[in-house]
């Protein structure tokens, strides 16, 4: 009996090492296949990329001669993987040249026919291949585009709607910020510097606007709007950017004070420190940062009031630091050494130093 | 010329380095600081292109390298929007001009023709 089913257990067991090795024979076959396909693709990708940059750098060197109709590389296109691999190459390439460069770029989007694989894009339902089917139209100048790409600023779909926002400003510059009329949405940091960097230049009418932003509900308009009076310089609303001082958001309050250190004239100085005792912490430090910047000697008894009388160690160890950019470093060591100071000031006048060295 | 591309974008450093054949300059490609740096100091480079930002070693520290190698070489500075101090600091190294992204091959051979006659 023990004998029986000594051997039917030998036979079980043998036939359980077969299955088992044939399962990890099996596993290890479809991962070697599964990695030999993905090192396949991305080999074909690398491919792809470097014979797109080839047709880039050709056509940006050799001007038209070169970059004229190549009907086998026409042919290839057709695949849609290897499409979108040199349209991603275009769109890059357009963001990395000016000029004559940029141009001949231009010419491949035509030569090539890629404005019917973006508008395929822009019909799409998910939201990546909109937001890529924008930029690629805006990159290629695709005026008639524009109705379509503006219909889609008010779209749910954060991705869709900033690209939108973006493409509107590359084709008509200032004129398309209208959206920031009626924009309820915040305007993140990033996207607000993508679509200062596409503003080359202001209209005559830009006032109108301007103002009407600087009191938007909207916290990022604002916000945006300093930004664009730093960039272009205008010192027509520094009284209007003195007044953002009382709003009641913290970040529009820097911002303003950042401002107006850009716009900087004789009163400025004085007008910061008069802000300065109503405003909350952070307000109060940028303010020292444009004291800083300005490097007036009107602001020394001030900075040494703050260092000396300030509740908060930041606002303390930051007047410190500007005493140190006013070249005060005589005064600070001499309280510094002084044995009738208090610790505290020592050891903020100590660590200014250090951030200094 | 012998010229020196420090670039860690590959189509910029290809685009710049066939534009500069055609003009019948030599070139030597670098895609990091740190290469960029051993070619300066061991060959007799004419003229360097480099940018701000790049692996192992910056385009500051490019130029902090052939200051401390006494070499009159002039470099010219490919920046990025935004980095505005970066390239005050490249000036006060010794950068003899600069060009912001995205920029124009053609005003960047124009630059070299400039620096080149000086």
């Amino acid at each position: 009996m023990d004998s029986i089913f000594h051997r039917v257990t030998i036979h079980e067991l043998i036939i359980a090492i077969v299955v088992v090795l044939s399962l990890v024979f099996l596993l290890i076959m479809l991962v070697l296949l599964y990695s030999f396909y993905k090192y396949k693709v991305l080999y074909q990708r690398q491919i792809w990329l470097q014979e797109s940059e080839q047709k880039v750098i050709q056509a940006i060197v050799s001007g038209e001669e070169i970059s004229r109709v190549d009907e086998e590389f026409i042919t290839r296109l057709r695949n849609p993987s290897f499409r979108n691999v040199f349209l991603s190459v275009l769109v890059a390439s357009d963001q990395k040249f000016s000029g004559g460069a940029r141009n001949e770029v231009n010419n491949l989007f035509k030569i090539y026919k890629m404005e019917d694989a973006a508008w395929q894009k822009l019909r799409q339902r998910k939201s990546y291949l909109v937001a890529g089917g924008i930029l690629e139209l805006a990159v290629m100048r695709v005026e008639r585009a524009f109705p379509d790409i503006a219909s889609l600023l008010e779209h749910p779909k954060r991705q869709v709607y900033q690209e939108a926002q973006y493409a509107v400003v590359s084709f008509k510059g200032f004129d398309g910020l209208d959206f920031l009329n009626t924009l309820v949405v915040p305007l993140s940091d990033w996207q607000q510097l993508r679509l200062l960097r596409s503003i080359g230049k202001l209209p005559a009418a830009h006032e109108e606007w301007v103002k009407n932003w600087l009191s938007s509900s909207n916290e990022s308009v604002i916000i945006f709007t300093l930004r664009l009076i730093r960039k272009f310089q205008l010192l027509p609303f520094y009284a209007d950017v003195i007044n953002l001082f009382d709003h009641t958001a913290v970040n529009v309050k820097v911002q303003a004070i950042r401002t107006i250190a850009a716009l900087e004239n004789d009163e400025t100085v004085n007008q910061l420190i008069a802000a300065f005792f109503t405003q909350p912490i952070e307000a109060q430090i940028e303010i020292l940062r444009a004291l800083k910047k300005s490097r007036s000697p009107q602001s020394e008894s001030f900075l040494q009031q703050q260092l000396w009388h300030h509740p908060a160690i930041s606002i303390k160890i930051a007047a410190a630091e500007v005493l140190i950019a006013l070249k005060q470093h005589g005064y600070l060591q001499r309280i510094a050494t002084d044995e009738t100071v208090p610790e505290e000031i020592k050891q903020v006048i100590k660590h200014a130093l250090q951030e200094k060295t | 010329m012998l010229i020196l591309i420090a670039e860690d974008d590959e189509l910029i450093l290809r685009t710049v380095e066939h534009k500069l054949l055609k003009e019948g300059h030599q070139t030597i490609l670098t895609r990091n600081g740190k290469e960029a740096i051993e070619k300066i100091k061991e060959l007799e480079i004419d003229l360097v292109i480099t940018d701000i930002m790049m692996p192992f070693a910056s385009g500051i520290e490019i130029l902090s390298a052939i200051r401390s190698f006494e070499k009159e070489l002039p470099v010219i500075v490919l920046s990025s929007m935004g980095q505005e101090e970066v390239v005050a600091d490249a000036f006060d190294l010794g950068a003899s001009d600069f060009m912001v992204k995205p920029f124009s091959p053609n005003e960047l051979i124009l630059r070299i023709k400039r620096l080149a006659g000086k």
